[in-house]
Parts: structure tokens; sequence; C-alpha cells
């Protein structure tokens, strides 16, 4: 009986846990590490291990407070290096769940979070690629990488709609097909629907969210540019694929 | 090459490029908007489009182009800037 307005307060605890923390990093913990660890590469490697175990930290509260529940399925195929993962975007949280599975992920964010003081400071010291450049992200995303860096993209760009249509922008296809790069599906369902776009946080589902992660085979995008096709051709191509590919497999994963 | 001869060159890039049905391409055709070109698709285009020009094409030419007839005139001014007088 007491399960929504407990899971009101428990979400408003989350977020105010997570805002209070995005600001000590940018506070308490960001600046020392820019007077003792010199090299940027370096501090960018700290910075995003220091997020990655503050998102599992933050998963494993919100489960332990039972806003969510949560499972995971092949996601030791996330712990290779080097990988292009593309995933689906139901909720607000999917950027953290990813996160908390990829000890060292490159992630492309809206540019929106880095002007928002909660998370400002991380994100710019964990070298998040901001989403607002549309040639330039291409070329970003490219370079990072060529550098062996695993990189995180959400190729809807904003959150799906409660219809669960997708529509995905072309720019995570673009990076796939011109960099060459084999991309790593990852669906996320989240049954009921909460924290998605036109959702308020304080409007819970009726019951405790139920999150299912799985990370599918790679897909190998040299099919696409066989017998000289040409670049844009094929990522409209690939782009349509994972477009149906995310739409089917989230009606079919969710229980 | 007249500006006939450019536009109909442009259809079969277009095409070509973007597998749109060349039905659907006419000079007032706008490119992001109906034709769904972006500003990467564009840069693959102007590679493409070099030829035809048959020198080093500046993007910023390309900069105000709304429509496949602005960039018909953008190749058309490009291929005869030549007869322009040199710069003082």
């Amino acid at each position: 009986m007491f399960d929504r307005p407990w899971r009101i307060a428990a979400t408003g605890f989350c977020f105010f846990v997570f805002g209070a923390a995005g600001m000590l990093l940018g506070i308490l913990v960001m600046p020392p590490m820019l007077l003792l660890v010199w090299n940027a590469e370096r501090r960018r490697r700290l910075s995003r291990l220091v997020v990655h175990h503050f998102f599992r930290f933050f998963i494993g509260l919100m489960n332990f407070v039972k806003v969510l529940s949560y499972e995971l399925h092949g996601v030791e195929r996330l712990q290779r290096p080097g990988l292009l993962v593309l995933a689906n975007h139901p909720s607000l949280i999917d950027v953290i769940f990813i996160i908390s599975l990829i000890p060292q992920a490159g992630c492309v964010v809206k540019s929106a979070l880095v002007r928002n003081p909660f998370t400002r400071a991380p994100v710019k010291a964990s070298g998040y690629i901001t989403n607002d450049t549309g040639l330039g992200l291409v070329e970003d995303c490219g370079r990072a990488l060529s550098s062996g860096e695993t990189l995180v993209i959400f190729p809807e760009g904003t959150r799906t709609p409660l219809s669960g249509q997708v529509s995905l922008q072309r720019g995570a296809a673009n990076v796939a097909i011109r960099c060459r790069k084999p991309v790593t599906p990852v669906v996320i369902t989240c049954t009921p629907r909460g924290l998605a776009k036109s959702q308020k946080w304080y409007r819970v589902p009726p019951k405790r969210m139920h999150f299912v992660i799985r990370v599918y085979d790679d897909l190998q995008v040299d099919s696409f540019l066989e017998s000289g096709t040409p670049e844009p051709l094929a990522v409209r191509r690939l782009n349509e694929q994972l477009r149906s590919f995310f739409e089917q497999e989230s009606v079919r994963a969710a229980p | 090459m007249t500006k006939d001869q450019l536009f109909l060159k442009c259809v079969e890039i277009l095409h070509e490029t973007f597998d749109l049905p060349t039905e659907r391409i006419k000079p007032e055709s706008r490119l992001y908007e109906e034709l769904d070109i972006d500003s990467i698709d564009a840069v693959d285009l102007i590679v493409r489009m070099k030829p035809m020009v048959g020198k080093r094409l500046q993007p910023e030419a390309f900069k105000a182009v709304r429509t496949v007839q602005d960039v018909v005139d953008a190749l058309h001014m490009l291929i005869h800037s030549d007869a322009a007088p040199p710069p003082p």
C-alpha cells in the first residue's frame, strides 16, 4: 500500500544523491586530481574510473531502495576493448547502466550536461563527447575509436517516446560506416516505463521498474559497403537495420 | 555545361549516393527538409561533384545552399568563375 509513496520518496532521495555526488566530485575530487595527476590522459582514465564506480554504486542504490530491479545478459561482451556500443534509450538512467558495466568508456552525451552544475565537472574531466556538432561529432568519435577507446552512443539522440517507436539520428551509423567499426548493440527495456522523456520523476510507474540489459553479438558493417556502395547509402541502410532491430528487440525482450 | 545539364548530373549523383528516386528530385527540392541530406552527407556530395567543376571545391561555396537549384547555381558559378577578370 505504501509502495508508491515509498518509491516516490526513494526516487527523490536517489536524485538528491546523484546531484550531490556530481557537485562533490566537482569540488572535492576533480580539483585535487588536476593538481596531482598532471598527465591529461591519465587524469581522464582516472575520472572515468571514478564515474564508473559511482554509477555502479548508484545502480546498486536504486536497486536497494526498490526504485528498480534489473537483470543483465551477455554483458561480458562489453569487457572487450575498443568497442562501438550502440544502445536504445528508454529512460533517463540508461547511460548510468551502461557506464556502470564498462570501466573505461567514452560516451556521447548531450551538450546540456556540460552546462549543468551537477554534471559539468565529471563530464568534462572524463572527456565525454558532446553531441551537437554534426561533422565534428563524427570526427571526434573516429579519433576516440582509432585510439582504441570504447565509445557508447545512444543513436536515438533523445529518449524513446512512450509509444516505443524508435527513430535514429544518423550520427552513430555514420561513425560505424566511416570508421569500418563493428557495432555492439545493447537493448535496454524498462517495464513498466518510467523516467521516460515526458514523465516527471515523481510520477513513478504503477510498480517497481524492471530493467533488462541485453548485449548482442557484434554487427559487422563490411556487408553494407560491399560492391562499392557509397558510404551515405551504407549509412542509411545500417541505420534502418538498427532502427528496426531496436524496435523489435525492445518489444520482444520486455517480460 | 549549361544549368540544365548540371541539374541532370546532380539528379544522377543524388540518386546514386542516396538512392533517392529521381522523380523526387526537383530544382526546388530542399536538401535537408525534403531529401534528408544532412551536413555529413553534404561532404560526400561535394566530393562527388568535384569532377564536374574540374578544380578544387571550397565547401564555403556551398554554405548557403538550401535547394537543388542552389547547388546547380553554385556549381555553375564555380565553373564560369574563370571567365571573370583576375583580381588586380
